[in-house]
C-alpha cells in the first residue's frame, strides 16, 4: 500500500527497503534464529543500496535521511526480522552521539567507519547499572594525553563485531550521574576484549556480548563533549533511538498482523469456511490492526516534532512504550489466533512473540520511559 | 493455603512436590534444551502413581479424584509444563475419554496398562492446515465389514509419536459435518499408522507434537469409542476436563515465575536500592498474585465439581479464557521485572515465558472458550 501522507522521496526509500526485506531478511530469518548468527553478507547487501549508514549527514559521505525516513526503513526491518533491525538500528544508534556533541574530527572518524561498512556499537550497560546508569563502575582516567579506561560492559549490542563504539565510563566516580562521560573507542584498541555472547529467547541472530575494557588507552581527543556529559548525551542519544526502535516495533506488529490476516482468510473452520469469518476472530483482527495504525501515528507524530525542532522527549517515550507494548500484545494475539500453527516454528509468529519481549525492555526499559512522560508531566 | 483440602490431598500435593524437586526440576531445563520426550520421567511417574490419579481402582488407577490430580499438575507445572502436558494429554484428554465412554472390555484393555504407565496416551483431533473434518488431509473412517479403516492425517498430536494408544477422531459420515466425527482407539504400532514429521514449538518442548500418517489403518470395530456420531461430545467433555487442569499448569508455571521475580526483584539494586521496592515493580507482582490466586481458586472448584460429577463445562471454559490470559499476561511481566537478564535462554524464567504461552491452545472455534461460557447462559 503507498503511503500518501509521506514524500515522493521517502516513498521511494520505503519501498527500497521493503523490497530489500522481502529479497534478502524474509527467506533467511528463520535460519538466523536457529544458529543465533547473521550472514555477514546482508552487511554488504545493505550497504550496496545505501541503508548501512542512514543517519550519516552528506557532508560525512552519508544519505543523511531525515528522521521520518529512517523510521520508514527501521519499520520495514523490523518486519522482516526484529533483530536485524536491532543489528542496523543498533548501528545508526551508536552514531548519535557524535551528531549530538561530536567535533568535526570525530565525527570524521566515527561516520568514515560506518561509510565504509564498518558496523558501530553502544556501550552504556554494566551487571551494576541498567536503568540505573549512574551506577557505572566502568572508569576513565586521564594520563597525559590519553584516557585510560577500565570496566566491564554488558547486554552490549552488536559490540562482538562493531569496528568502533561509543564507551560509557566514569571520569569522577564520586558524582555518580554527573561523573559520567562518553568516548569513542576503536575496535582494535588494546586491551578492549569481547567476552561471552548472550544466548537470548529472541532477537537471537542479534550480537548481545559482554565487552571488557582493560587499560584501554585512547586519545584524549576521544572524549565525547566534556567530562561528566556523559549522562546528557546518553539521555539525548535514547531520545532520538526511541522513535526508531518504535518503528522496528511497529514492522513486528505490522508482520504479526498479516500473518493472522492470512491465517484468518486462508485457514478454514469446522463449517468449512475460513476462519476470518467468525466474527470474534475479525473484530480481533480490526482490533490489531487498529492498535498498529495508532501506533504507527504516535511515532510519526513525535517525529514531526523532531524535525521541526520542538521538545519531542515525552512524545518519544510514549511511542517507545505504546509501539512495544503494542508489539508484544499483536504478536502474542497472533500466536492466539493461530492456535497450534501460531505456536509451532512453521510460523513466523512464534519467532515475533520471543522478539517482541526484549523491544520492552532494551533502549531503556517501558518502566522508565513511564519516569520520563510522568516527570514531565508532574514538573512541568 | 486455606483451601479446605482433605488429608489425602494434603499428602499428595505434598508427594507431588517433593517429587517434582527431586526428579522434575534437575533435568527441567534440558528436557526443553533436547525437546525430547523424557521417557525416563515418564516412567518415575507411573511408579508413583501419578499416572491415573483420579480413574477407577478397578482399572489400575489411584481413584483420589480430580481435585488431586490437579494438584499434582499444579506442583509438576512450578519446574515444567512439558512433563505435567504430557500427563494431561495422557489423564485428561485419553484415559478420561475412554473412562467416560469406554465399554467395560475397552478399559480393561487399556485404562490399566495406561494406570500402570505402560501405556501412553494421546489424543489426536487436529489436522494440518484446516479444522478436523473439513480439510485435504481429514481422516475419514469407512466401515469395511467388521472393521473400520482409517485414512488422512492428524497434526499437532501431543504425546505423538511416543504414544502407545490413541483416540482418533474421523469421519464416519462425511455427509453430517462435525455430527459425522466419531472416536477410535488405536494403538501406537497399528499397522499404517506412521509419524510424518514432529512439529518444532516455540515452547513445552519435551511434549512432543506430531503430525501422523493414516495410511489405511485397519481396526476392528470394537475400537469405536462411544457411538458413531458421538465425537464431539467426547472432544468437548475431554477439553474441559484437560482445561481444568491447563488451568493448574498455568498456576504452577506463573507461580513459579513469580516466585522467581520476587528473588531477583529483592536482590537486584538499583537506583540504590532492591527494585522490589519500587511500586511499579510491587503493582505488576500484586496484579500477577490476584490472578494466579484466583485461578487456582477456580480450579480447585471445577476439578471438585468434576470429582462430585456435577456439570463443569462452563466453569472449564472461564477457566479457558481466563488462564491464557492471565499467564501471558504474568510472564510479561517476570521478564520485564528481571529485563535483559530474564529475557537470557539460561534463565528459567525465558522458558517459562514461552512454555505458558502453549498451555491453552485455540485452533478452531470449537475450541473458544466464550461460545461454551456464552452457550450456557443463553440456553
Amino acid at each position: 500500500m503507498l503511503d500518501l501522507t509521506i514524500t515522493p522521496e521517502q516513498q521511494k526509500i520505503q519501498q527500497l527497503a521493503r523490497n530489500f526485506t522481502a529479497q534478502h531478511i524474509i527467506p533467511v530469518a528463520r535460519e538466523w534464529d536457529e544458529r543465533g548468527g547473521f550472514h555477514e553478507f546482508i552487511l554488504a547487501e545493505n550497504k550496496k543500496i545505501g541503508l548501512n549508514c542512514m543517519a550519516v549527514p552528506v557532508e560525512y559521505g552519508g544519505p543523511g535521511y531525515d528522521s521520518v525516513t529512517q523510521s520508514l526503513v527501521a519499520e520495514e526491518w523490523g518486519y522482516g526480522c526484529v533483530a536485524f533491525a536491532t543489528t542496523l538500528c543498533g548501528n545508526g544508534l551508536s552514531s548519535y552521539p557524535l551528531a549530538i556533541a561530536g567535533t568535526d574530527e570525530q565525527k570524521k572518524l566515527y561516520y568514515g567507519r560506518l561509510v565504509g561498512g564498518g558496523m558501530g556499537g553502544f556501550a552504556l550497560t554494566e551487571p551494576g547499572a541498567g536503568s540505573d546508569a549512574g551506577s557505572c563502575t566502568t572508569v576513565a582516567k586521564l594520563e597525559g594525553d590519553e584516557w585510560v579506561i577500565n570496566g566491564t560492559k554488558c547486554f552490549a549490542t552488536t559490540c562482538g563485531y562493531a569496528s568502533i563504539m561509543v564507551v560509557f565510563a566514569s571520569t569522577d566516580p564520586d558524582k555518580g550521574v554527573k561523573g559520567l562521560s562518553a568516548f569513542i573507542v576503536e575496535k582494535e584498541r588494546e586491551g578492549v576484549l569481547v567476552g561471552a555472547e548472550e544466548h537470548k529467547m529472541g532477537i537471537r541472530s542479534s550480537n548481545t556480548v559482554e565487552l571488557r575494557l582493560k587499560n584501554v588507552r585512547i586519545p584524549k581527543t576521544h572524549l565525547l563533549g566534556k567530562e561528566g556529559d556523559g549522562m546528557k548525551i546518553a539521555m539525548k542519544t535514547l531520545d532520538m533511538a526511541r522513535p526508531i526502535v518504535a518503528s522496528m516495533s511497529v514492522g513486528a506488529a505490522r508482520r504479526a498482523l498479516d500473518e493472522a490476516v492470512q491465517f484468518a482468510k486462508t485457514y478454514l473452520d469446522v463449517n468449512g469456511k475460513p476462519i476470518g469469518r467468525h466474527q470474534a476472530v475479525a473484530f480481533k483482527l480490526a482490533d490489531m490492526a487498529t492498535q498498529v495504525e495508532a501506533a504507527r501515528q504516535l511515532v510519526r507524530n513525535a517525529l514531526r516534532l523532531k524535525d521541526i525542532g520542538v521538545p519531542y522527549t515525552k512524545e518519544a517515550a510514549m511511542a517507545k512504550t505504546f509501539c512495544t507494548d503494542t508489539a508484544m500484545r499483536v504478536a502474542a494475539e497472533a500466536v492466539e489466533l493461530m492456535g497450534h500453527y501460531g505456536y509451532s516454528k512453521d510460523s513466523v509468529v512464534e519467532k515475533l512473540m520471543r522478539d517482541a519481549k526484549v523491544t520492552q525492555i532494551y533502549e531503556g526499559t517501558n518502566q522508565i520511559q513511564r519516569i520520563v512522560i510522568s516527570g514531565l508531566l508532574l514538573n512541568s | 493455603m486455606g483451601y479446605p483440602f482433605t488429608e489425602e490431598q494434603e499428602i499428595i500435593q505434598q508427594t507431588a512436590r517433593e517429587f517434582t524437586q527431586e526428579y522434575i526440576e534437575p533435568v527441567a531445563a534440558e528436557i526443553d534444551r533436547t525437546a525430547l520426550h523424557p521417557q525416563e520421567i515418564v516412567h518415575s511417574l507411573a511408579e508413583q502413581g501419578f499416572m491415573g490419579t483420579f480413574l477407577p481402582g478397578d482399572f489400575g488407577g489411584a481413584e483420589a479424584g480430580f481435585l488431586s490430580y490437579a494438584l499434582i499438575i499444579e506442583e509438576i507445572s512450578k519446574s515444567s509444563g512439558a512433563v505435567a502436558s504430557i500427563l494431561n494429554h495422557h489423564a485428561a484428554m485419553a484415559a478420561y475419554s475412554i473412562n467416560a465412554w469406554g465399554s467395560k472390555e475397552q478399559k480393561e484393555q487399556y485404562l490399566t496398562a495406561m494406570c500402570e504407565g505402560e501405556l501412553l496416551g494421546a489424543f489426536a483431533f487436529y489436522e494440518p492446515d484446516a479444522a478436523p473434518g473439513v480439510g485435504e488431509h481429514k481422516v475419514i473412517a469407512r466401515k469395511d465389514g467388521d472393521a473400520y479403516i482409517l485414512s488422512g492425517r492428524k497434526c499437532y498430536v501431543a504425546n505423538g509419536g511416543v504414544a502407545g494408544i490413541y483416540v482418533v477422531f474421523a469421519l464416519t459420515d462425511l455427509g453430517a459435518g462435525l455430527k459425522g466425527m466419531s472416536a477410535f482407539l488405536v494403538d501406537g504400532d497399528a499397522p499404517g499408522l506412521s509419524v510424518a514429521r514432529t512439529i518444532k514449538k516455540m515452547g513445552l518442548r519435551g511434549c512432543q507434537s506430531a503430525e501422523l500418517i493414516f495410511d489405511n489403518v485397519k481396526i476392528p470395530q470394537s475400537s469405536l469409542l462411544g457411538t458413531e456420531g458421538a465425537g464431539m461430545a467426547i472432544v468437548a467433555k475431554a477439553q474441559a476436563a484437560a482445561s481444568v487442569a491447563e488451568g493448574a499448569i498455568v498456576v504452577g508455571i506463573a507461580q513459579a515465575a513469580m516466585d522467581d521475580a520476587v528473588e531477583y526483584g529483592k536482590q537486584r539494586i538499583q537506583f540504590k536500592q532492591p527494585i522490589a521496592r519500587f511500586p511499579a515493580i510491587q503493582t505488576m507482582l500484586a496484579e500477577m498474585a490476584t490472578n494466579i490466586h484466583m485461578l487456582r481458586l477456580a480450579v480447585y472448584h471445577a476439578a471438585g465439581l468434576i470429582e462430585n460429577d456435577e456439570p463443569f463445562t462452563a466453569e472449564a471454559a472461564m477457566i479457558k479464557l481466563f488462564a491464557a490470559r492471565i499467564g501471558q499476561s504474568a510472564l510479561i511481566d517476570v521478564v520485564q521485572i528481571e529485563g535483559g537478564y530474564g529475557y537470557s535462554e539460561d534463565m528459567a524464567v525465558s522458558r517459562y515465558f514461552r512454555d505458558i504461552k502453549g498451555v491453552v491452545i485455540k485452533t478452531c472455534s470449537v475450541d473458544f472458550p466464550e461460545t461454551v461460557i456464552a452457550k450456557s447462559l443463553l440456553d
